[in-house]
């Protein structure tokens, strides 16, 4: 949650006790290159200026739809891309906090034990060379933990608690499901013991009746193992079932940060109530008409002036062409950047 | 071009009486015949398309949904063979007269064929950008297929697909008939696919997950699209996805897929509110919604779809089955039998299956 920090830390910041991860102002900027001289024409702002903290077990996810820099926020917070600007601050086990943003990736290596990650897509993101021993043990070789047979007894058990058979072990990805396969990669994100997951739409490439199968995991284990998650997905009722905190996100910038269930009963942004709009409902007695947004996502190598959103949005003035609407808590926990949000009233 | 593939119809709107089916799919089975095995995609499955209404094909990869649907067309990839079944298509000749004929019956080259590939029935897919020739432009295509299934000469083909760019809601349409389809976003080119798609005037649209690599705001305009298109030319549809949320927003009948076998068939209504196949009701059950409450454990299914190599003996969901019997389910393969008025479900729980 974004609430004001007290403890004063390290490196002259403050952070919250509970918080683990605290993103402050973090921009990715991306140069446009055109031509066989790779002249630069311009930049994609991919994420400009999103804050958020994560507490300690909790799950805060990043939703949006395509190029509204959900995942170039997630890859920059695990340091595979190097942010333009802003802080990105990590507090150990031991309360020591870092910049992970400053930091040169040879002091991080230490650290990434404590950051794994889970991707989207089950099929390519398992080495189809590699048996499943090898893939799940992969992160303690490299972090030099363990002897043979003790990582063979640490992969038994972590396929076990995933709900695969230890016996699986010398098998190759292609025998196994979507879902089994989605299950290997919980392991070997399991391996090192991390605090903290990154999962990148880790159910959006299974099936429904899957789908709930690896939710319901990744749930049981965050209570077990106290881990901390944060979830990239743009399906809104994955990110409800999951979440503490949901971050709705339009072309690199934060619309709504706030609970799901307060943020779906009463949307404050325009954007977040156009997606709730869209959802197709799974009960044909619900048909309705519906006011879903006319155009298309603004290009965030060229985007509007104001507001990205105005030319989409039905509650558009005049000051919404021109300024940039800062992010404001208009609610005890609940932020928006919009600069009619105490205005206009939202129905769903 | 001088031949243009059409049939002898007059494509006027209800050329067929609102209660006769326009499309009967009668036992359809579709093998695909590979070296590890014969996998049966389609094992007789049995389906009608009404005029101007949306029959929903829903289930889960490897259920057979697109194969079947690609079977009306006759545009099964090998090694898949149509290997039974019968697809009636009913449509009225030049002088009035009622005529059936059956597309298994006609070979995938004949001129026939073609003239219902793309002209009495249409297609369009779920990525818009692949299904479009790359080195063509948008306009080009459009026009290609008018001039094969309809009279109009070059200047009228352009015209009206100009037309047709403006009616499925691209701007600047006169411009875009000159681009190439990499130029046009996903939800663009799935506009002007449905555009060149419709512009034959079908009686059949044929979807095949069209909105799903969509992002949420543009599938909801295309479904939006697709529902004013259906009104205004009273086309019949026949919409397949995997996801139930798209079925409840614009199917009239719904098919329950699931490895090759048809598990239930009800209007839309009755199936959302009184589910009977155990399939039908655990995937109604582990849907995520917005209403629940954060946190909540998800009632699952058991287990995961069994590759279509290793087909479980009996009912093909038994291994996955809350009401799985012993001795019976993995006995033997329950039929598709009526349980209601309009209601069909193929479960030993029921009698008559």
């Amino acid at each position: 949650m974004v609430t004001p920090e007290t403890t004063a830390t390290a490196n002259g910041a403050a952070m919250a006790e509970d918080v683990v991860l605290r993103v402050d102002n973090l921009k990715k900027y991306f140069p446009l290159l055109r031509g066989f001289m790779k002249r630069q024409v311009g930049i994609v702002r991919a994420v400009d200026d999103v804050s958020f903290s994560i507490r300690q077990g909790e799950t805060v996810s990043l939703v949006g739809e395509s190029g509204c820099g959900k995942t170039t926020t997630s890859r920059c917070i695990v340091r595979a891309l190097e942010p333009t600007d802003g802080k990105i601050l990590y507090r150990t086990d031991q309360g020591r906090v870092f910049d992970l943003a400053k930091m040169r990736q040879a002091d991080i290596r230490p650290l990434r034990r404590d950051f794994q990650m889970v991707f989207q897509d089950p099929f390519s993101s398992l080495n189809p060379r590699m048996t499943i021993y090898e893939i799940v043990s992969e992160p303690l070789r490299v972090h030099n933990i363990g002897s043979r047979s003790e990582r063979e007894d640490r992969v038994a058990d972590l396929l076990r608690r995933v709900g695969l058979r230890p016996e699986y072990m010398q098998r190759f990805p292609h025998a196994f499901s979507g879902g089994q396969r989605q299950r290997i990669g919980i392991a070997r994100a399991l391996s090192v013991n991390p605090r903290m997951i990154v999962a990148d739409e880790p159910v959006s490439a299974l099936d429904v009746s899957v789908q709930a199968q690896v939710l319901n995991l990744m749930m049981d284990l965050q209570d077990e193992l106290g881990l901390t998650y944060l979830f990239i997905a743009h399906d809104l009722s994955v990110v409800n079932q999951i979440s503490n905190t949901v971050l709705v996100m339009y072309v690199g910038r934060v619309a709504e940060i706030g609970p799901p269930q307060a943020l779906f009963k009463s949307p404050k942004h325009p954007y977040t109530a156009a997606l709730l709009a869209s959802l197709p409902k799974p009960d044909p007695l619900q048909r309705h008409a519906r006011t879903i947004p006319e155009g298309e996502i603004a290009n965030p190598a060229n985007p509007p002036s104001g507001c990205y959103f105005h030319p989409r949005c039905p509650y558009v003035i005049e000051q919404c062409k021109q300024e940039t609407p800062p992010l404001e808590e208009i609610v005890p926990g609940r932020y928006v950047s919009c600069h009619r949000a105490r205005e206009i009233e939202l129905v769903v | 071009m001088s031949t243009t593939a059409r049939l002898d119809t007059s494509r006027s709107a209800g050329a067929v009486k609102g209660s006769e089916p326009l499309l009967q799919v009668k036992d359809l089975q579709t093998h695909f015949f590979t070296a590890e095995g014969v996998v049966e995609a389609v094992a007789g499955a049995s389906f009608e398309v009404y005029p101007g209404k949306t029959l929903g094909i829903v289930g889960e990869s490897g259920c057979g949904k697109s194969v079947a649907a690609k079977s009306i067309l006759q545009i099964v990839d090998r090694p898949g063979r149509i290997i039974g079944g019968e697809i009636l298509f009913t449509y009225q000749d030049t002088s009035g007269t009622y005529q059936q004929i059956d597309i298994l019956s006609l070979p995938e080259d004949s001129v026939q064929m073609k003239a219902i590939r793309g002209g009495e029935i249409s297609m369009i897919f779920q990525e818009p950008m692949s299904s479009f020739s790359p080195v063509h432009t948008v306009g080009n295509q459009i026009v290609e297929a008018m001039r094969l299934h309809t009279n109009l000469d070059k200047e009228a083909a352009e015209r009206t697909a100009i037309e047709w760019l403006s009616h499925v809601g691209i701007p600047n349409p006169a411009e875009r008939m000159s681009e190439y389809p990499y130029r046009l976003s996903g939800g663009q080119c799935q506009r002007a696919m449905i555009a060149m798609a419709l512009s034959t005037n079908p009686r059949i649209l044929i979807a095949d997950e069209p909105s799903t690599a969509l992002d949420v705001t543009t599938q909801a305009q295309i479904l939006n699209l697709l529902q004013r298109l259906q009104a205004e030319h009273g086309m019949a549809m026949i919409f397949i996805t995997h996801d139930l949320g798209v079925i409840a927003e614009l199917a009239d009948e719904v098919v329950v897929m699931y490895l090759g076998r048809i598990v239930e068939k009800a209007p839309v209504n009755e199936l959302f509110s009184n589910p009977k196949h155990p399939y039908t009701r655990a995937l109604l059950t582990s849907i995520p919604s917005i209403d629940a409450q954060p946190r909540e454990r998800l009632p699952s299914i058991t287990g995961s779809i069994p590759h279509p190599n290793a087909r479980p003996p009996g009912c093909p969901f038994h291994p996955r089955c809350p009401d799985f019997m012993a001795g019976v389910c993995d006995q033997k393969e329950p039929k598709l039998a009526n349980i209601g008025e309009n209601h069909a479900a193929s479960c030993f729980l029921y009698p008559g299956c």
